[in-house]
């Protein structure tokens, strides 16, 4: 067991190297990007590009500007030449929104699509299947900056329900704070109840055929006693590996839509402003931020199967 | 939006030929039609489906439509109405405040957007690239999944950790940045065959974001057939890998390619509509369902036409197919069949 | 200067009508503590003390004044760091004029136009007490050729002597600037006459700043300066306070007015959401560089008309450049035909109707502008003649052959250019578009090895003498390798000429009329397609005071002037 666990984080320490190097290597092959250009200012002549080429070690080999960049984002050091702030700094100011975002619409996406996913299951085949079905499909249809759109011209411009953009720590005041973050996460977590319930459903029916339910029913078990003891811990299993993949994705800031829509100033929104502007080391700590999330749930979801089912850890 | 990665067999139809195929032993027909026979049972499934296949059409004929009904281009502006005077009175205000629907099918449908330019028309030449896009990126994606997902799975060893590798990190990998990079790169220089004036490249991009969906349960699959009986006989018949990958377990995975075909094009379509929005996809003057979106938006509230338009249409169009790909999946699944009694 | 703007998240990143918050706090954020400055010198007695809210759509390149190079950043540092000579806070052609700002008065010129000499101020502190000395100005003009700021290769290191020595690492010094801390005496000698040295010392990068300031860009940390404002509090790309300087009225430097409120200065990328901020009054005031959306003006025009103007500053001009030296543009027909058939009334109307028509190269404020009624190849009102230009474009030879259109993202810029490359469809070229991110818009078409055909181009005047656009934009020694700004690649013996006799001379009235007959050269050349100035929206909450205001031509707002009702 240890083995597999300790050959899934190399994979991952492989994966996140693999990442920033192609990162790195994408910036350095867009034309013109040369941040030396971009920092010499217009009318530059092509000494003064030079000068700020040995200055910043724009002129040294590709992997000698690698290895520095690396060393300045491990130590904290990593300063924006674009902006001008310190990344790293920037990214824990921006962190709290991103969680805020993620946590609470992924409580809510979860929940929903058990509720949802279980209704769905006992009556399949039936008229409440059907339009539960048809509902999470609409969740699922929607593009996540068009559904903000609507949210906020309906709810927040004309109906001045909700205060429409922006992100009030908790720290400043908890209710502000909710009454911004209800319109984000239902927007973020339409987008995955369509699809985990379903999934939910369809793994409940694959149960439900099992030989230990038969077992249990014989045994004696009521209905809600199987549903519960049995059905449900089993069905959730695939369901908590989406959840682990698609968490890691809006941590690290993935939920880009959502965030920029809402003008939140979370990770998200900090990583498409970088792209936008060519940042290359913002971008570069966020994908590598990104990345990180995203690889170790991974790895956590490959290591939760593998306790659960031997044939894993042993076979391929 | 990704799928299990489970081995344990709750996965879609792993051992969906050995069910279905008792089920036919009783019934005597074949697993396709049995499929067939369930789908056509979920009205909700097939009134879906129909109604993608007449956006299809009309997106199709974008042509017809605007040569002989609406006598005018998905490009052509007319903003002081200098060239063609069809708005009262002008298509777009003095201050950039564009006309709002006519509802006279030959002249400005649904009015004008913030060019000037036939809401309508553009929205039939925008949907036909959006599904040429989706369709051509779910190719890809289908493609590569297939080989890598196959190959990794079948092969083992080095080969398996070598592609695993690949889509952890695809996988990983933000796709906005590629879609950017990719998007300058081609504009300015051009990579190859791609030019910025082409949509493969927004194809490609979303084609290669989505392959690892896709390759990771067929991977799964594979590793629990190869164990199979059918397989150690071909084995003992002298074939080699090859000839086992293509004639004993692709068609094994039939059922579970032909499930995941509407979900990854729907979810194509959703993401060109989003690259589009940040800047990384489709360019002008070229319309799509996600540029059109993206003007729109800024034009609320003024003109909240230019962006219910092509919403509603990507909508529509995306519900179809999901709600279509869904009971796809039920009727391919016998085990999804109704419980009653309880 | 070039405006710095983030790209489409700041114009498509979010649609209109709605977001009323700014980043970071939800509603309205005035307070009522008095910070009771003493009165101004400014025209209307206005009240002192309150804060203001101030939305930036864009964020400052850098609150240090070395480093920054736009407008957003402009606006701020003039008042923080003034600089020796600095211009008066007025309205229009009166904020043009110049006046001493840490200097005793107007440098003495000698030399055949190659000295100046200044006289440092007595007495003068900076914002944190500390003395400033003749060496302060010397190490500002140290630092902004060596951080680089983005001016200096243009209007500091060729034109100071020794300062390419010193630029190069070959020099320690400048050796064309001599100070003397116990007289305050400084002098300045440069490589050749440049009647526009002047203004050069306005620039906020050329403020004398401590001596031993770090030599980068210290956007969180800048040093203190001399000024009615001094910045705290930043939080980088977010937010920042300007509160008046404690030590301001002391220094009595007349004709610079002291600051009357406290401004807490937002960055929100979520423009339309601001200017809706504002229409609320749960903001104060609207960055003049941003773009309103032109769906919300019948709002804003009917529900706040008494504080709502479109000013045009008269220092923008918006224009395509045509390649001079590449087909087809080389070719004096097409280049007319180009400019015959352009609808300037329609690409108004796709900037929201912010850009006033015009043909000619040099914006109202520059002197020797001309009126618009002498247009060579049609008056910009008319709408265009398009059968005219197809005309031309046959007799040219180039009719069907393929140009490529360069294009920013953000709007409107891209539908300028979208609209542009249909025009050009029209009059019989065979026009594509190509889209750049905004980030490298600039430095990919000012790559000479590009050779653009045709594309966007604009520019905001850095003062307001003819060599700032001509002498960076059009001249052949303009034209640079790398971050070229002569897109056209414009190299006229006559330009050059005229362009060099305007740099020499001090005279105003000769400036004047040699700049009229550069405008008017160009025009007939047709080498740029102009197609308007850029007014810009002088736009605040009813808080603010709106008939003091001053919208000033080169900075824009001046934030000296802004006083609560």
């Amino acid at each position: 067991m240890s083995r597999f666990i300790i050959r899934r984080l190399a994979m991952m320490l492989l994966v996140l190297f693999l990442i920033s190097v192609i990162t790195f290597l994408l910036f350095a092959a867009i034309p013109n990007g040369n941040p030396a250009l971009r920092l010499a200012g217009r009318n530059s002549t092509a000494t003064e590009v030079h000068q700020i080429e040995v200055l910043y070690g724009f002129n040294k080999p590709i992997y000698v500007q690698y290895g520095r960049m690396m060393k300045n984002i491990f130590t904290g050091q990593a300063t924006s030449y674009v902006q001008g702030f310190n990344v790293v700094d920037q990214i824990k100011h921006d962190l709290p929104a991103t969680l805020s975002l993620a946590i609470g619409a992924g409580i809510i996406w979860m929940v929903a699509s058990i509720i949802v996913g279980t209704l769905a299951a006992i009556r399949a085949g039936r008229h409440t299947d059907r339009v539960l079905t048809v509902l999470s499909m609409i969740g699922v249809s929607f593009p996540p900056f068009f559904l903000g759109a609507i949210f906020i011209y309906f709810l927040g411009y004309k109906a001045n329900l909700f205060p429409v953009g922006g992100y009030v720590s908790f720290a400043t005041s908890p209710s502000q704070w909710l009454h911004h973050m209800i319109l984000p996460w239902i927007t973020l977590s339409v987008l995955f109840i369509g699809f985990y319930s379903r999934v939910l459903r369809s793994t409940i029916l694959d149960t439900m055929n099992e030989d230990f339910v038969r077992t249990a029913t014989a045994k004696g078990l009521s209905h809600q006693q199987v549903l519960r003891r049995h059905i449900l811990r089993n069905s959730l299993i695939p369901i908590i590996a989406l959840f682990g993949l698609d968490m890691g994705q809006v941590i690290g800031g993935g939920a880009i839509l959502t965030e920029t829509v809402y003008n939140l100033h979370g990770v998200g929104q900090l990583f498409a402003q970088a792209i936008g502007l060519l940042d290359n080391v913002t971008v570069l700590v966020c994908s590598m931020l990104i990345a990180f999330t995203v690889v170790l749930l991974s790895a956590f979801t490959d290591i939760f199967y593998a306790v659960l089912d031997p044939r894993i850890r042993l076979g391929a | 939006m990704a799928t299990t990665t489970s081995e344990t067999g709750t996965q879609f139809s792993t051992d969906l030929p050995a069910a279905l195929a008792q089920e036919e032993v009783a019934a005597g027909t074949g697993p396709w039609r049995l499929a067939w026979r369930r789908l056509r049972r979920n009205k909700t499934a097939l009134f879906f489906g129909g109604l993608f296949i007449v956006i299809v059409v009309l997106c199709l004929l974008a042509p017809v439509y605007a040569r002989d009904i609406a006598h005018i281009g998905p490009a052509t502006e007319n903003i002081t109405g200098s060239n063609l005077n069809k708005c009262p009175p002008t298509c777009v205000g003095p201050t950039d405040i564009p006309v709002g629907p006519s509802w006279n099918i030959s002249s400005y449908f649904l009015g004008a957007d913030s060019l000037g330019r036939d809401v309508a028309v553009r929205l039939l030449y925008g949907g036909r690239n959006s599904l040429e896009i989706g369709a051509v990126a779910t190719i890809i994606t289908m493609i590569l999944a297939m080989i890598l997902g196959v190959a990794a799975g079948f092969l083992g060893g080095v080969a398996d950790n070598l592609i695993n590798l690949i889509l952890d990190v695809t996988w990983a990998f933000p796709v906005v940045l590629l879609g950017i990079v990719l998007g300058t790169l081609i504009a300015t220089s051009g990579i190859g065959p791609l030019h910025s004036t082409t949509l493969m490249s927004t194809a490609l991009i979303i084609g290669v974001v989505y392959f690892p969906y896709v390759a990771k349960p067929i991977r799964a699959q594979v590793l629990s057939l190869r164990q199979r009986e059918f397989v150690d006989a071909a084995r003992q018949q002298g074939l080699g890998n090859v000839r086992i990958m293509f004639s004993e377990i692709l068609p094994n995975l039939a059922s579970t390619i032909v499930v995941f075909i509407p979900l990854i094009l729907a979810n194509a379509i959703l993401l060109e509509a989003a690259l589009t929005y940040l800047g990384a996809g489709v360019q002008p003057p070229n319309a799509s369902w996600g540029t059109m979106l993206s003007d729109g938006i800024s034009t609320i509230p003024a003109a909240f036409h230019d962006v219910l338009a092509p919403g509603i249409m990507l909508v529509l169009t995306v519900l179809s197919i999901n709600i279509f790909g869904d009971g796809l999946r039920d009727a391919l699944d016998p085990r999804s069949k109704v419980r009653i009694a309880h | 200067m070039r405006k710095y703007n983030r790209s489409l998240w700041a114009a498509v990143a979010v649609f209109a009508a709605f977001a009323l918050a700014a980043c970071g706090s939800s509603s309205s954020s005035t307070t009522s503590a008095s910070s009771a400055t003493t009165s101004s010198s400014s025209a209307a007695p206005a009240k002192s003390g309150g804060s203001v809210t101030f939305l930036y759509g864009v964020a400052p390149q850098s609150l240090d004044p070395g480093m920054d190079y736009t407008t957003q950043g402009g606006e701020i540092n003039w008042v923080v760091y003034t600089p020796m000579v600095t211009y008066t806070h007025a309205n229009g052609n009166a904020g043009l004029k110049l006046i001493p700002g840490l200097a005793t008065a107007l440098p003495v010129i000698s030399d055949g136009g190659k000295t100046y000499t200044m006289y440092m101020r007595k007495g003068l502190v900076f914002s944190n007490g500390a003395p400033v000395t003749a060496s302060s100005f010397v190490w500002a003009v140290e630092r902004n050729i060596k951080i680089p700021w983005g001016g200096s290769g243009e209007f500091v290191t060729p034109v100071i002597q020794g300062a390419t020595a010193y630029s190069s690492g070959k020099a320690s010094t400048i050796s064309g600037i001599t100070a003397n801390n116990t007289t305050g005496e400084i002098v300045i000698h440069l490589t050749a006459p440049y009647g526009l040295f002047d203004n050069v010392l306005a620039f906020p990068s050329m403020a004398p700043v401590p001596v031993g300031t770090p030599f980068k860009n210290e956007a969180t940390n800048p040093p203190p300066g001399v000024g009615p404002y001094k910045v705290t509090n930043i939080v980088p790309n977010t937010s920042f306070t300007a509160v008046p300087n404690p030590y301001w009225a002391k220094e009595a430097i007349p004709g610079i007015p002291s600051a009357k409120v406290t401004v807490d200065a937002k960055i929100s990328s979520n423009v339309p959401a601001n200017a809706l901020s504002v229409l609320n009054n749960t903001a104060d005031v609207f960055d003049w560089a941003d773009t309103i959306p032109g769906s919300l003006l019948p709002q804003i025009q009917a529900q706040a008309s008494a504080r709502f103007t479109k000013v045009d500053l008269g220092g923008s001009t918006y224009y395509m450049f045509l390649n001079s030296q590449e087909k087809p543009f080389n070719n004096q027909l097409a280049r007319e035909a180009v400019v015959t058939g352009l609808n300037e009334e329609a690409m108004s109307r796709l900037g929201s109707g912010f850009t006033d028509p015009g043909c000619y190269f040099m914006p109202p404020a520059l002197p020797g502008h001309l009126a618009n009624t002498t247009c060579p190849y049609g008056n910009p009102d008319s709408g265009g003649n398009l059968a005219k230009a197809r005309a031309l474009v046959k007799q040219s030879g180039f009719e069907g052959y393929p140009v490529t259109v360069w294009s920013e993202e953000r709007d409107p810029r891209q539908a300028w250019m979208t609209y542009y490359t249909a025009y050009l469809n029209s009059i019989g070229f065979k026009a594509t578009q190509k889209l750049i991110s905004d980030a490298v818009y600039w430095t990919t078409i000012g790559d000479l090895k590009l050779h653009p055909q045709t594309g966007f181009g604009d520019w905001n005047m850095d003062f307001n003498n003819p060599v700032d656009f001509y002498g960076v934009l059009l001249t052949g020694p303009s034209i640079l390798p790398v971050n070229n700004e002569n897109f056209g690649e414009v190299n006229d013996p006559e330009i050059n000429s005229l362009t060099d006799q305007i740099a020499a001379t001090n005279n105003t009235s000769t400036v004047e009329s040699l700049a009229t007959k550069l405008d008017v050269y160009t025009a007939q050349k047709a080498y740029v397609a102009v197609f308007g100035y850029q007014t810009f929206p002088k736009f605040t909450s009813d808080r603010i005071n709106y008939s003091a205001l001053v919208f000033h031509p080169v900075w824009g707002w001046d934030w000296t002037s802004f006083s609560l009702k």
